[in-house]
Formats: C-alpha cells, sequence, structure tokens
C-alpha cells in the first residue's frame, strides 16, 4: 500500500479557507466507500478492487477517517491492526489529500487520529510504506516519529522502491528515569497546524 | 461484475469460433456461459459471494476484469498469438521488397536489444524480449536464414542470462526476471545457433566484399546482394554484421565465464573487447539508418530503434499474462541509446569480474566485492560475480572455505587440513562465509536486511565455538597445541568478521538513504563504537599472526620483511583509526548542536529518541554487538558534548593528520588513495565547519547548518550557511 500521488506536481490553484472549516468523520458505513475510492483512485498509483476497500473499512471501521470542506471529502486514511509475528501492529494502507487542500496538516491530522486510536487499542508498532521518491510523506512521517526501516527494491508495479517507515510506541517497562523528561503521548493535536506536505 | 456481464454477452460468438478443448481421462469440459450469465443477472457491482474459505481478506485478491490497471488477461489487440499471425502482424519474410526486408530486421534487432537491457533492469521477460512474435514461433522463422540465426541466439542468449542469475538466487527481489513460463527458451536449434549464424556472418563479409569491389572494378561476383539498392548495399551490410557479431561475442561471453572455476575468464575478456567494439559499429550505423528509413514509416515514439521506425512484429499485450499472478507493471522499454549505454556499463562490470586475481584470500575476496559494489553494477553482473565467488562451496571453486578461513584468521598451513574443520560449529563457520560472499552480491537493499539478520548468527556461532573451545581446552592459557591455536585465532577472527558486517550493515544504511539528519548523531556515535571494535580485533589477529611469522622468520634474520609485514599490518589499523576518528567527530559535534539548541529534532507526538534507537540499532543490540549497549550509553557520552570542549579535542584534525600520513603506504593502491582523500576533505571541511560555528557564540537563527554526503558516501560534511 502507499501515500503517493501519481499526478504531475503541477501548479496547482490552492482552495482558500480556514483550518476550523475541515471537519473530521470517522468512517461511517457504506456511503463513505465511494468517496474513498474515488480520491484514492485518483491521487495513488496502485490500483484496488472495491473489495480491497472493504477489507480495510468493514474490518476496522474505528481506523479510518474522512475529512471534509464544505460538504466535500477533501481527505482520507484508511488502516488496520493486528498480529505481526510477536507484535500487534497498526498499518496505514493509504494516506490521501488532494491538492488544493494539501500544506495545511490535513493528512497529519488524519493520520494522527488513526495511529492515537492504534496506540489506545494496544499497538506495539504502526507501520506503512511510502515511494522513495516521496518527500511529502517522508518528511510527515518523520515528524511523526517514524524510521525508515528497511527499503524495498522495486516495490510498485511503478517499478519505484518503496521505504517501509515504522513507528515504535514506548513500551513502559523500557524507560528509565532518563527518559521521564521526555514528554510522549501528551501533545498529540498540538502538532498539526504546523505540518506542512512539500509539494 | 457490470463489465464482466458485458463480455459475457459478447462471448458466444467469438467461443464457437474456437476449437474445443478436448475432455480428459477424468474431465469434461462443459459450456458454463448460461450459468455465468444467470449468476451475473443476481449480482449487482460490487457484491460479494460469502463462503466459509473465502472472507473479506480472500476477497482483496479479486481481479477486476476488463479494469486494465488489474485485469492482464483483457485483450488488446489480439486474443491470441495464432490470431496475431493470422493477421500478418509478424510476416516472414517481412517483406517480399529485399530492402525493405532488411531495414525491418535491423528494426526488429534493435528492438530487442532494447527489450534486453529493459529485462536485465527487472521487468518480466514476457513483456520484453519475448513481446517479440518471431521469438514466440521458432519454428516460423526457419525458412529465412538470418531473421532465423539471431532469433534462435536471442533465445539461447536469454536462456544463458536467466540460468545464470536463477543459479546465483541474486535476483532475490527482482523475481520477476527469472519468471519464464510458457516461454520457448530452448529450441531445438539452441546449440546449433552459432553455426548458423557464422554462416549468415560469412555470406553477408561476402555481400561486403562484393559490393565494395564492383563499385572500383565492375568485377560480377556470383553472389547474389543482400537487397536491391546498390547505393545502401554497403551500409546494410555493415549495419547488419556488426549486430550479428555483437551477439556471438555476447553469448561466447556468457559461456566462457561460466566455465568453471574461473577457466574461461580471459577469453571472456577478449569477447567483451569485441562487444564493445561492434557497440561502438552499432551506433556509428545510425545515421546511415536513419538516412535511409522511407519518410512514410511509422514514428517510433520511444526511440527503441537506431532508424527511429517502428519495429514490426511486437506485442507486448498479448503474453503480458504470462508474466506474474500480479497486475500487469508498466513497462516503458529503454530508448535505443539508453539500451547500448547499459550494455556498455554491464560490459565494463563484467570486465572488472573478469580481471580479478582470484587471489587465495577471503579477505581480498570480501573487499573486491565491496569495491565493485559501489559502482552499484545491475543484477546480471552481480550475479556472474556471485557464482565464480563460491562454486561447490569452495571460494572460486578452487579453494576449501576452511582453509580460506584459518589463513584470514592468520594461522600457518598446516592449519588447513586440520581435523577441527569437522567440528559442526566450524562447518557452520564455513556455511556462513558463503552465506555472506553471496550476499555481499545482492543489491543493496536486501543485501543490508540480510546482514541484519546474520549479525545474530555469526554472535551465536562465536559464543557455540568459544564453548567448543573451552570444552577441550579447559583453562589452558598457553599451549602450543595447533588445535588449540586454531581456536584462538578463529575466534578472534570470527569477532572481528561480525563487527566488519556490522559496519557495513551500518554504512550501506546511507546509500539506502535510511537515515534522516535528525538520526545522524545516534548513527555516527553507533558507527564510532563499532569501529574502535572492529579495529581492536583487527589489531588483536593481526598481532597473532605476525607472532607466528616472527617466530617462522626469526632463524632466517629476515627482519626487513617482518618489518615490512608489520609496516603494512598497522596501516590497516591505521586507517580504521582515522574512520574512528572522523565517526566520533561527526557524532560529538551533532550531539554539541543539538545540546547548543542549534538544530532541533522533531517532537514526536507517539515516541521519543529512545524508540528511534532501539528501532534503528535493533539487530545490533540483538547481537550484543558490542556488550553493554544501550540508549542511556548513547545518552551519558553525549549529554555533555558542547563546541568550547570539542574544539579542543581535535577530532578532525587528528583523522586529517592520519589520512594524510598512510597515503605513503596505498601509493600503488588508486582506490585507497581516493579514499584517503575523501576522508582527508570530510575531515577538513568539518573541521573548518566547527570552528566557524564555535567562534559564531551564541545560536544565531540566520545561520542554518546542514549535513551533506557530497564527498563520502557515508561521512557527511557539515555546511554553514547564513540566509
Amino acid at each position: 500500500m502507499e501515500t503517493r500521488s501519481n499526478k504531475d506536481e503541477t501548479e496547482i490553484s490552492k482552495v482558500d479557507f480556514d483550518d476550523s472549516e475541515i471537519e473530521y468523520i470517522s468512517y461511517g458505513g457504506e456511503h463513505h466507500l465511494p468517496l474513498i475510492m474515488n480520491l484514492v483512485d485518483e491521487e495513488l498509483s496502485e490500483p484496488y478492487s472495491i473489495f480491497t476497500y472493504r477489507y480495510f473499512v468493514y474490518l476496522w471501521p474505528h481506523l479510518s477517517f474522512l475529512a471534509f470542506h464544505k460538504g466535500k471529502c477533501v481527505g482520507t486514511v484508511v488502516c488496520k491492526m493486528g498480529e505481526h509475528r510477536s507484535t500487534f501492529r497498526g498499518y496505514i494502507a493509504m494516506l490521501v489529500v488532494i491538492k488544493p487542500y494539501r500544506g495545511r496538516g490535513i493528512a497529519t491530522e488524519l493520520v494522527t487520529r488513526s495511529i492515537k486510536v492504534m496506540m489506545e487499542s494496544g499497538c506495539d508498532e504502526v507501520t506503512l510504506e511510502a515511494e522513495v521518491t516521496n518527500k511529502g510523506a517522508l518528511a510527515l512521517y518523520g515528524r511523526l516519529g517514524f524510521i525508515r526501516a528497511k527499503r524495498l527494491f522495486h516495490y510498485y508495479l511503478n517499478g519505484v522502491d518503496a521505504f517501509r517507515l515504522k513507528l515504535l510506541f514506548p513500551r513502559p517497562e523500557l524507560h528509565t528515569p532518563l527518559d521521564s523528561s521526555d514528554k510522549y503521548g501528551s501533545h498529540i493535536h498540538s502538532e498539526h497546524g504546523d505540518s506542512r506536505i512539500e509539494q | 461484475m457490470a463489465a464482466f456481464d458485458r463480455a459475457a454477452d459478447d462471448a458466444p460468438t467469438t467461443v464457437q469460433s474456437r476449437p474445443r478443448i478436448p475432455s480428459g481421462d477424468n474431465s469434461v469440459w462443459a459450456d458454463v456461459s448460461p450459468l455465468l450469465n444467470a449468476a451475473c443477472q443476481d449480482l449487482q457491482e460490487g457484491d460479494l459471494i460469502h463462503g466459509d474459505n473465502f472472507n473479506l481478506f480472500a476477497a482483496m485478491s479479486a481481479l477486476e476484469i476488463m479494469d486494465p490497471k488489474m485485469d492482464s488477461g483483457m485483450a488488446s489487440t489480439y486474443y491470441s498469438l495464432d490470431e496475431a499471425i493470422e493477421n500478418g502482424a509478424a510476416p516472414v519474410p517481412i517483406s517480399d521488397d529485399k530492402t525493405t526486408d532488411v531495414r525491418c530486421i535491423i528494426d526488429i534487432m534493435d528492438h530487442l536489444l532494447a527489450c534486453e537491457a529493459t529485462w536485465h533492469k527487472g521487468h518480466s521477460l514476457a513483456q520484453t524480449v519475448y513481446s517479440c512474435l518471431y521469438l514466440l514461433r521458432p519454428e516460423r522463422t526457419s525458412s529465412h536464414a538470418l531473421l532465423h540465426s539471431y532469433c534462435q541466439l536471442m533465445r539461447a542468449t536469454c536462456k544463458a542470462v536467466l540460468s545464470v542469475v536463477a543459479d546465483s538466487r541474486t535476483h532475490e527481489e527482482e523475481d520477476l526476471f527469472i519468471m519464464s513460463y510458457g516461454l520457448p527458451l530452448s529450441g531445438d536449434g539452441n546449440e546449433r545457433c552459432l553455426p548458423l549464424l557464422n554462416a549468415v556472418e560469412e555470406t553477408i563479409c561476402r555481400q561486403l566484399r562484393a559490393c565494395k569491389t564492383s563499385s572500383k572494378r565492375r568485377v560480377t561476383e556470383d553472389i547474389e546482394p543482400l537487397q536491391n539498392n546498390p547505393d545502401l548495399e554497403e551500409g546494410y551490410c555493415k549495419a547488419l554484421l556488426c549486430r550479428l557479431r555483437f551477439r556471438k561475442h555476447f553469448y561466447h561471453l556468457l559461456m566462457s565465464m561460466k566455465r568453471p572455476q574461473g577457466g574461461g575468464l580471459e577469453l571472456a575478456r577478449e569477447h567483451i573487447a569485441s562487444c564493445i567494439s561492434e557497440i561502438a559499429h552499432i551506433q556509428k550505423s545510425s545515421d546511415f539508418l536513419r538516412a535511409s528509413a522511407p519518410e512514410m514509416s511509422e514514428k517510433n515514439i520511444d526511440n527503441t530503434t537506431a532508424s527511429g521506425c517502428q519495429p514490426i512484429g511486437f506485442d507486448a499485450s498479448l503474453n503480458c499474462r504470462l508474466s506474474a499472478p500480479t497486475p500487469p507493471r508498466a513497462i516503458k522499454i529503454f530508448c535505443f541509446e539508453k539500451a547500448l549505454e547499459y550494455f556498455v556499463k554491464l560490459l565494463h562490470d563484467l570486465d572488472i569480474i573478469c580481471s580479478y586475481s582470484l587471489d587465495p584470500s577471503l579477505e581480498a575476496a570480501l573487499l573486491f566485492v565491496v569495491k565493485f559494489q559501489k559502482s552499484q553494477p545491475d543484477l546480471v553482473s552481480r550475479a556472474h560475480l556471485q557464482l565464480l565467488l563460491v562454486q561447490n562451496g569452495k571460494l572460486f571453486g578452487r579453494y576449501p572455505m576452511f582453509s580460506m578461513i584459518t589463513r584470514a584468521a592468520g594461522l600457518p598451513e598446516v592449519a588447513e587440513n586440520h581435523d577441527i574443520q569437522k567440528n559442526e560449529f566450524m562447518m557452520q563457520l564455513e556455511q556462513m562465509v558463503v552465506t555472506l560472499l553471496k550476499i555481499i552480491c545482492t543489491n543493496a537493499a536486501w543485501q543490508r536486511r540480510k546482514l541484519g539478520k546474520m549479525l545474530q548468527d555469526w554472535r551465536v556461532t562465536y559464543v557455540q565455538l568459544e564453548l567448543a573451545f573451552k570444552k577441550e581446552f579447559g583453562n589452558t592459557s598457553s599451549n602450543e597445541n595447533i588445535g588449540f591455536k586454531i581456536f584462538q585465532h578463529i575466534l578472534v577472527w570470527v569477532e572481528e568478521q561480525t563487527y566488519w558486517i556490522a559496519f557495513r550493515f551500518l554504512t550501506v544504511g546511507f546509500e539506502l538513504e535510511l537515515y534522516s539528519d535528525h538520526d545522524y548523531c545516534m548513527v555516527y556515535w553507533y558507527i564510532y563504537i563499532v569501529l574502535i571494535n572492529l579495529a581492536e580485533k583487527k589489531h588483536l589477529r593481526i598481532g597473532m599472526s605476525s607472532g607466528i611469522g616472527k617466530k617462522k622468520t626469526k632463524k632466517k634474520r629476515d627482519s626487513l620483511k617482518d618489518a615490512g609485514m608489520n609496516y603494512q599490518i598497522s596501516a590497516a589499523v591505521k586507517f580504521l583509526q582515522s574512520q574512528i576518528y572522523l565517526a566520533e567527530g561527526l557524532g560529538m559535534m551533532l550531539a554539541a548542536l543539538r545540546n547548543e539548541r542549534r538544530i532541533f529534532p522533531p517532537q514526536s507526538p507517539f515516541s521519543t529518541e529512545h524508540e528511534i534507537f532501539i528501532q534503528q540499532f535493533e539487530l545490533l543490540l540483538k547481537a550484543c554487538l558490542p556488550d553493554g549497549i544501550s540508549y542511556q550509553t548513547y545518552k551519558e557520552s553525549t549529554a555533555q558534548a558542547n563546541f568550547s570542549t570539542l574544539v579542543m579535542c581535535d577530532y578532525f584534525k587528528e583523522a586529517q593528520k592520519i589520512a594524510k600520513e598512510l597515503k605513503s603506504n596505498f601509493a600503488n593502491d588508486p582506490e585507497m588513495m581516493a579514499e584517503l582523500r575523501r576522508i582527508e576533505l570530510v575531515a577538513e571541511r568539518n573541521n573548518i565547519a566547527l570552528t566557524v560555528i564555535s567562534r559564531l557564540g551564541t545560536p544565531d537563527p540566520s545561520v542554518k547548518i546542514s549535513f551533506t554526503l557530497s564527498h563520502h558516501p557515508f561521512f557527511a560534511t557539515a555546511i554553514v550557511k547564513r540566509s
């Protein structure tokens, strides 16, 4: 899965809006499905059938979110979680924000909401794949604490390499008094405002 | 599903026109169209049939029929190869006009070369080389000697390359490369393909000679010209000859490299030289081919041919369903120029392999591969290198691994055949060395993952060997027993080798862009720790082996030789020292920048630097490389770093000094000289940056500090800029 736009990075006229006008909604049912599918089909390079979307949103509806501006769906995140070897792992399958709305922290807010649910559900870590050329996504996930764990050669159907990105949640037993000054998890919502997805 | 519906409606006419598939012993074929039609009435688009063994996860594997992004079976132009041939998509001869026929064959040859390069670069054989309809039906071209011989050799070449890559198993993630289901790779004529090609070449040679003489002396020789236009005869003869000869030498080259124990490397080099010179001729023929291309011909938008014309007889969509069970990949065939460039690089890389001395030395072999990998060689050359390195479990198929290990560990020759090699952990070690040699030939992404996993194996084997050693020899400290010595030396060598793998694991991360700038501090700090251990083990191992050397040479009083040996030895460790200073300097400089709040690492809402540290070095920490290292150690040793003390420490000046001094030791090694110059440069630049930053005093927001890898593949250089 991926978080990559396959459209030309041409000049896109930005929409003028206030951050407070963006409404974030958890996946609410079949009526949201066409909205998600349209966004992903438009913006990502990999082909997915309707069954791929259903797999995610039926089994983990609480991990998928949509962003609306004045009734129009402008972004979405689709995720899952489950056992992976000996860990409980969250996985970000798709993250999309349409071009005119990028650079305003919408993607960060969407993905932050999903990650927060994963953390509360007991996940040890979160992973995803992103194209090595997708600087915007790499920067976004870097700010959230993801590291590039692996490079996957020719991962995508279009022949581009991917990075496997990984976020490890803190485990209390690992933290000695030295870390107690580090405030993790305490400013989840404070950051999205200044996040930028580079174009 | 709606799309499928439509397909089913159209189906009957087409289905009935096709031959019936004969029933087998236990099966009868029945027409299911009515059943499918009825089922389609019941299902809406997106509906799913539920079943116990068909859940939401399984449903994801569904492909949407008639979606061009997913349905590889979707027919575009033709339904089958037969239909394409019936429709005249690949005529034999291509034209009754001999000039057109020759021109078209040259286009086919060029496009095939472009396809071949694209295949080598990791696309499926079915969608590249075997998009050529002439290759798919070997018997069809038999009446056309020129086309037939070229196609035969093409198939034989593909088969040879495929077997090298499959045998070496270097392809791993590039598994598309070896997929060849249902493709005619080994037609009957493969063994006889060279005589036919030679005969064709001979004929064209005579035609070329004939046209040259006839233009001067008008001697009518008893030979039919290649084609009808006397003005174009010479140009076409030449264009064909270099293409045929390239094929021939390339095939010979592959065969020579396949010979056991590197026995054909000399010969292979001759064929490489011939291939390179034929490529130059091919390039030279482009002007002629472009000039003689008919104006009306279909333009080749991808420029896959020298003439610029669209080749006849290719259809990538026909067998893309053979390529994989996955959706078809978007393939852009290389342009002709890029294909030639690819082959030139491949030939140069193969030439480097063929000119390797095959020294019976493990260390030399490992360093050779690391050096070879620097130019980022492609799959085909890496596969050849790997097959050369390890044959029948021996180095180059010649030297038993155990004797190579004892040599690397600095043991005398008597150790090479010692019974200790039958110890299960020694055998395990041999196997690990073989695996290591194979792994460092793979692409960097795969290599790093495998190296990381391997660290644990090396560590475990070390512990097992150590236990076996103690069991056998108890606590005796000094022992003249050769078995004792073998264990002692090999243990040190295993540790050294483990740190060498760890060092490579960490540095390849830079090449793969796995580290973000904010991780640099901990990465350099860890590299520094690994290098210190590597240098220590190397020093110990070299000391032990020179001890043996001394005993041997004592009698002869050959002190000069001994001194010379020691000199070389200390150079290897000294070289590590220069890198230790550089890594330590970079780690401390980055820590100081952070401590003095001149750079700000991102504050993740979900995790801390501790988690980043655990993830980055998980595999090293698991393998206890070294013992007792943790995030706390890192924090404690970097917490106090600041610019006022850093300037005094002179890490960069030391690195620069050592690199400078070492140059006299490596005057005959251009690669090492270049590496020393790089280290010197990085050290010098960083020292300047350090001085500038410390002079700035209080953090100045207009000053931007960044790091670049433009001077060295893994040692960064600081850049200080005022915005």
